[in-house]
């Protein structure tokens, strides 16, 4: 499956690069985090409860930053398995600066769901990643565009 | 008299069905031991993959956890493969790389199913996934994802297969006034009997004995198959025994030895304690065997006047990650070569090449003999394709095709012996049954108001009862089968059997057939089968072999027993043998009706009062090696209306009729021709498993996989002739699976003949409304 956008954030870009290339932050903004384990800076091992309808799992993601160029681009490749499920996801971003305030970031991603997941959940699969998504975006706005903190 | 015996020909009531309707048959998973554990399977979520570590500390964390079993476990003890019935072999668990969805990796034991379960989730598999290759055809291309890295042949090509005169076939169709060419698919289906599979394992540490409850449709198969696999462990065949108590539908899906019996009884052998195993729906559908899968292109030659001439198959078979079909050893297609049908094919060539993808493996006999179903599905849909052609009807071209009655036995182009057979003499019933001249006279008047409605013929002949020993065996043991009986001195019996019915009502039928050879009520006779320590050695039930062998060995031993009695009655009746005969279930003295003695008379003075000289007791043993296989044939008819708007095609009326020869009970015939139609609607319609390219199985639940249920299920209205089999004992040539191999073809057929002046010539099955609206919309008359 594969799912692309776009999203405007009231934030300058080397804001949001900075947020969403350091796991400790962007990790925040992913549904249910049990734990996070940064491995090195390109390296980190994050432990998240998803699932779609009634069948949901604890999936252990080992995610990597395969590209990173500041201060626009980065690709990530997540691999994770669930009992009885695997997910792998690579995703791509890039940066645009609209002005000095504004950042428009272009997204893709494609997703292979494998196991119990896929096999009961297929149907239901579109809608919740939509909703992931939209939960993840407006988190990663709220947080990006809140005003800054000492 | 006759009613009150209860023998060949009466519709006794099943036996079996006392404690069925009251829900006290006892079937694996009632069995329950002290001490008893359970076993749960982590499997793989990918179809290939390399495992790159299997962490088992936070399962073996939980309290009560007993043991986590991995592959590498096996491997000291050389259980991490195990061989299959067909020269291959099958990982037990993988050591490093998956080759299916769904394949085992792991088996959790605990002192609850549930929390076997929780281990199972806290198993933690670093996979690094591998290409997929799930269609067999790319398969076999040069370069192809390799599916086996474990065999020295570094392609997927598993065996090429081939029978008949290829240069005779080439000239016969090149020659041809004509040539009708189809390539179908037989979709991949899987069993769904009611019952899952299971195990309950013990091992008596002080004994050194393992006893096995087991879902298995051959027991004694399974105990050689432990003795000879198990055998280093120190698992004599002496000190196995296997128990097959009452089996909920098996239908092929029970004859094979999945991985998840394997590791209850290593586990049983390593603690010491009950081990229970029982897969659940989903593990049932997604990884046991599964059936058909063949990729078919077929030709017809014939004459402008429709006589048909030859016959020429290409088959390409998908079976999986591992050969494990359960064929005979010198059959790796089964018996796919009564492809030639009911009709006298001069010349006649078949090839079969198998192949490996990243799909759960099997090819079993889903409810037909070894790949009897792809055959008459081919042909019968392939006769149709040849009437379209010439613009013959289907039926009159039958006819004039058929083996006539007076060339039996009959040997085919393809070197079968076919026993008896009147194929005319069936369809011709089917068609005044159904009455099927008015029926084309509705059907063209439809036509003109642009309603959709067809009908469709299949007029198949089967191939049943393997096997002669001198072309069957299953791992070289030979395909007879057994019946051991004993006539207690009150005239009771029991009677033992080398097969195991899973719902076909051997108790009932067996004890009939005792009870017309020994006129002895049929009440009065048990029937026990399925554990090794007590019935005589037998391959088992599948194919519909029970009645055409083990009922063979049942008629023969209780002729033996009759030899004996004769001799005791004799003696009794102060009489010369060569004066007394068995007449009306009675020995008598000839032409004196009123000096006689019954069997049990004799049976009381076989312990009390038997002749100087003779051993005591009446009993007896056979083990039947058939002179040939037994060749039931039918002729089904189904009508169709199609809604032009959804594409649903709706069965109007279904005629059935079946020639099994001799019937021992025709209520428990009509039962197993009702449920094997349903079962042969199933595909036509319904079932498929299918794969996406990742090897994600697309059917794995009873949300995706769609049985018909008796809201689908037409009328069926059946039908018999009947042609004894020249060769049976008793004439008899078997039934269990004639519906399941004739329906799909007529069904497919009617709803081809619906659509035939549209210029549609096939479809492939299942013809879901979603695959006739499209045609429907291509053609311009959708609703």
């Amino acid at each position: 499956m594969r799912f692309e956008g776009t999203l405007d954030i009231a934030a300058p870009r080397d804001r949001v690069w900075s947020f969403l290339t350091d796991p400790k932050q962007v990790t925040t903004c992913a549904p249910d985090v049990q734990s996070l384990e940064v491995t090195d800076p390109h390296r980190f091992k994050v432990v998240v409860r998803a699932g779609v309808g009634p069948i949901k799992g604890t999936f252990t993601m080992n995610v990597e930053f395969t590209e990173l160029e500041e201060p626009g681009h980065a690709t990530v490749v997540a691999r994770g398995q669930a009992p009885g499920s695997a997910v792998e996801m690579r995703s791509t971003m890039d940066l645009a600066a609209l002005d000095g305030t504004r950042t428009t970031m272009k997204w893709a991603s494609d997703v292979t769901v494998s196991g119990m997941i896929q096999q009961v959940g297929a149907r239901l699969m579109q809608g919740a990643a939509d909703k992931i998504t939209q939960q993840v975006f407006s988190c990663i706005k709220a947080k990006l565009e809140a005003p800054v903190t000492a | 008299m006759a009613v009150e015996i209860g023998g060949i020909g009466h519709s006794v009531k099943r036996k079996e069905d006392a404690r069925f309707i009251r829900g006290k048959g006892k079937y694996v998973d009632d069995v329950k031991l002290p001490g008893m554990l359970y076993l749960d399977i982590a499997r793989s979520p990918l179809a290939h993959a390399r495992i790159k570590n299997i962490d088992t500390s936070k399962a073996l964390k939980i309290p009560g956890v007993v043991a986590v079993i991995t592959g590498k476990d096996l491997v000291p003890l050389n259980l991490h493969w195990m061989p299959t019935l067909m020269s291959d072999k099958q990982m037990v668990l993988p050591t490093d790389t998956v080759l299916y969805q769904a394949q085992e990796v792991a088996a959790v034991v605990a002192t609850e199913r549930y929390i076997a379960a929780d281990g199972v989730d806290a198993i933690e598999v670093d996979y690094e996934p591998l290409p997929v290759v799930v269609d067999p055809i790319k398969a076999l291309q040069p370069g192809a994802t390799l599916v086996r890295e474990d065999r020295e042949q570094k392609d997927n090509h598993i065996w090429h297969w081939e029978v008949g005169d290829k240069a005779g076939t080439d000239k016969a169709f090149k020659d041809a006034e004509v040539v009708v060419k189809q390539d179908l698919y037989i979709p991949r289906i899987h069993v769904s009997s009611i019952e899952t599979c299971g195990i309950v394992a013990s091992f008596d540490k002080v004994e050194g004995k393992l006893t096995v409850w087991m879902t298995t449709q051959a027991p004694h198969a399974i105990r050689t198959v432990i003795a000879l696999v198990a055998g280093h462990l120190g698992l004599a065949e002496h000190k196995i025994r296997v128990i097959s108590p009452d089996i909920g539908g098996g239908f092929g899906g029970k004859v094979p030895v999945y991985p998840g019996y394997v590791l209850a009884i290593g586990a049983s052998v390593l603690t010491g304690a009950p081990v229970k195993w029982i897969e659940d729906r989903a593990e049932n559908i997604q990884a046991d065997s599964f059936a058909r899968d063949y990729h078919i292109s077929a030709e017809l030659a014939a004459k402008k006047d429709g006589t048909m001439q030859a016959l020429r198959v290409k088959t390409i078979a998908d079976h999986g990650a591992f050969d494990a079909a359960a064929n005979p050893s010198k059959y790796p297609a089964g018996l796919f070569h009564i492809i030639t049908g009911s009709y006298p094919f001069e010349k006649s060539f078949v090839e079969v090449d198998g192949a490996y993808t990243n799909k759960p493996p099997g090819g079993i006999a889903y409810r037909c003999s070894f790949r009897v179903t792809e055959a008459a599905f081919t042909i019968e849909r392939l006769v149709d394709v040849l009437a379209l052609e010439l613009k013959r009807d289907p039926a009159e071209l039958r006819m004039q095709n058929f083996i006539p009655p007076t060339a039996f036995p009959y040997t085919s182009a393809l070197g079968w012996e076919y026993d008896s057979g009147d194929y005319g003499r069936a369809l011709r019933l089917a068609m005044d049954k159904i009455g099927y001249a008015e029926l084309r006279k509705e059907q063209a008047a439809k036509r003109a108001k642009g309603e959709l409605m067809g009908i469709g013929i299949s007029s198949f002949t089967e191939i049943v009862g393997a096997g002669p020993s001198k072309n069957f065996d299953i791992l070289g043991i030979k395909m007879f089968d057994s019946a051991e009986i004993r006539v207690h001195p009150t005239g009771k019996v029991m009677v033992r059997i080398g097969v195991k019915s899973q719902g076909q009502g051997h108790e009932t039928t067996f004890g009939q057939i005792v009870a017309e050879e020994l006129g002895i009520p049929v009440a009065d006779i048990a029937v026990e089968e399925g554990d090794t320590d007590t019935a005589p050695y037998g391959l088992g039930t599948y194919a519909s072999r029970s009645t055409p062998v083990a009922g063979g060995a049942t008629a023969i031993a209780a002729r033996k027993i009759r030899e004996k009695a004769k001799l005791i009655a004799a003696h009794l009746l102060e009489a010369n043998p060569d004066d007394v005969e068995w007449k009306d279930y009675k020995f008598q003295v000839k032409g004196v009706p009123a000096k006689s003695k019954t069997m049990q008379e004799v049976a009381f003075a076989a312990y009390t009062n038997h002749p100087q000289g003779m051993e005591a007791g009446l009993e007896a043993v056979d083990y039947y090696d058939p002179p040939n296989l037994t060749f039931p044939f039918g002729s089904y008819i189904c009508v169709v209306d199609i809604d032009r708007g959804t594409g649903e095609v709706k069965i109007r009326r279904f005629v059935a009729v079946d020639d099994c020869g001799t019937i021992i009970n025709p209520m428990i015939v009509e039962g197993q021709i009702h449920g094997g139609l349903t079962m042969g609607l199933a595909p036509a319609l319904y079932e498929q498993i299918t794969y996406d390219e990742q090897g994600n199985i697309q059917g794995g639940t009873f949300m995706d996989y769609l049985l018909p249920t008796a809201m689908e299920t037409p009328n069926w209205e059946t039908a018999k002739t009947t042609t004894p089999s020249p060769h049976h004992p008793i004439g008899a040539k078997g039934v269990g699976e004639s519906a399941t191999v004739g329906a799909p073809a007529a069904i497919a057929n009617a709803v081809v003949d619906a659509l035939a002046h549209l210029g549609v010539r096939h479809i492939d099955i299942p013809i879901t409304p979603w695959k006739v609206q499209k045609i429907l919309k291509e053609k311009g008359v959708a609703e």
